[in-house]
């Protein structure tokens, strides 16, 4: 069994003390931290901490460098777009920063982008956190025995499964329907057209496999009431309950004080 | 019957695999029709699938995990649209239940009362999450409305329903085709399938 090369994920194997939390733990601590990012007063000093706190997680567990990649990756289009746009365009420009003929650049507008982009980046560390170091099958135990639900456990370890042997059967149809004289590079209607070959064979296929799944399934005694045994056990120390409840606790206390406040 | 009976007679064995391989259809029908280089991304067709098939509450968690999923394999920036994918399998699954999907012109205004769900849900979160910018082709609708002096909140309406109205009257109108072509066989095990029929 290699669990780890058929779940098409971003994982990164590893033993890191991250990778050894529990993944609702984990799930916490992106909520806690986009509440925090987004809720609590203190503008940039608390967004920069926040930050590096972040940073200095992916660091320790080893998973800087591809991080890194998958960052530049998202970030870029985002600041792309951004900082012209809002810079030039932001409703509450009033600041003119620099101005070249037909270019205005304002602070304003450079402020709230760089104060969103802020923002995105540490919720999006914090994600990846947890992206790169829970191996899916870990999550999908924790699903069912911590939070005492097989069916949204099947309802996310399923696709992850079938995924692959979906991507293979698309590379089949399109080449099927080419061999046949699929038009994909006439003009937008032709284009319009090639729709429904390309999306009815994929689409009607997996549905008739439906039936098959669900004997296949209910064969098993999934809908069991039964207690069932787990051959995949997560450690869930008390210590590990307890930092999970405070964290949820503190995020209540967060959103409280924000509708309050 | 009480509520959570409503949901239990829902949610059979058939309807969790069909709402499993619909999230597959969601992921994988927008990489199939990238060769036709349209301007639509299908990536909610299953969830429409399932919210006419099975109902707004199925729809709904297929859309929502469906890019749950889709954060873990590509970007989390995906998962922070969670709640607008919910909406859609939602919107899907009541259009059906109130008769708009029984033909193929009523399945063109379920799509449009799709996009105003989805434009409802996507609005503050582009907002608020992303400032109005996603990095994506409907950014140049946002700025493009910004130069002709909207607000950034109505520049971001109008950039989100132009951007998504034809991708969901296209899906809408493709999924009433397929629950209809579906053979009797797997549609006699879908407890909402007659949505798409005539006569009920």
């Amino acid at each position: 069994m290699h669990p780890r090369a058929s779940y098409p994920t971003l994982f990164i194997p590893g033993d890191s003390w991250l990778h050894r939390i529990h993944p609702f733990n984990k799930l916490c601590y992106i909520l806690l931290t986009g509440v925090s990012a987004y809720l609590l007063p203190g503008e940039w000093l608390k967004d920069i901490v926040l930050l590096l706190i972040n940073l200095g997680f992916l660091l320790s567990a080893g998973i800087f460098k591809s991080a890194w990649k998958l960052i530049w990756k998202t970030m870029l289009p985002l600041v792309l777009f951004m900082i012209p746009i809002h810079g030039i365009l932001y409703p509450g420009n009033h600041t003119l920063l620099i101005s070249l003929q037909w270019f205005h650049l304002y602070r304003e507008g450079l402020l709230f982008a760089c104060n969103t982009l802020l923002h995105l980046l540490i919720l999006l560390v914090a994600s990846l956190l947890f992206v790169f170091t829970t191996l899916p099958a870990d999550l999908i135990s924790t699903i069912s025995q911590t939070a005492g639900s097989p069916v949204l456990a099947y309802l996310i370890g399923s696709p992850l499964l079938l995924l692959p042997a979906m991507r293979e059967r698309i590379v089949t149809i399109q080449s099927a329907q080419q061999s046949r004289g699929l038009d994909t590079q006439g003009n937008f209607l032709k284009r319009c057209y090639g729709l429904f070959p390309l999306l009815i064979p994929l689409v009607l296929g997996s549905l008739i496999e439906i039936e098959q799944r669900s004997v296949a399934l209910e064969l098993r005694g999934f809908k069991s009431e039964h207690p069932k045994t787990f051959v995949r056990k997560v450690s869930d120390s008390r210590l590990q309950k307890r930092v999970r409840q405070l964290m949820l606790v503190l995020t209540i206390c967060i959103i409280g004080y924000r509708v309050v406040g | 019957m009480g509520f959570s009976e409503k949901i239990k007679k829902d949610f059979t064995t058939t309807v969790m695999v069909l709402m499993a391989v619909a999230i597959v259809i969601n992921i994988a029908a927008g990489q199939l029709v990238s060769m036709l280089k349209l301007p639509i991304f299908l990536d909610s067709i299953g969830t429409v699938l399932v919210g006419i098939m099975a109902g707004p509450w199925a729809g709904g968690l297929t859309g929502l995990l469906t890019n749950l999923i889709w954060g873990m394999i590509s970007s989390p920036v995906a998962a922070a649209f969670s709640p607008v994918a919910m909406a859609i399998g939602i919107a899907a699954g009541l259009c059906a239940k109130y008769g708009l999907f029984r033909t193929w012109w009523l399945a063109i205004i379920s799509g449009v009362i799709i996009t105003f769900f989805n434009a409802v849900v996507a609005v503050p979160i582009k907002l608020y999450l992303f400032g109005g910018i996603t990095g994506s082709g409907a950014d140049f609708i946002t700025s493009y409305m910004l130069a002709l002096g909207k607000g950034l909140f109505g520049s971001v309406v109008i950039s989100v329903f132009t951007s998504n109205l034809i991708d969901k009257v296209v899906t809408a109108v493709l999924s009433w085709g397929i629950v209809k072509a579906l053979p009797e066989r797997t549609a006699g095990r879908l407890p909402r399938v007659n949505a798409v029929t005539l006569k009920n």
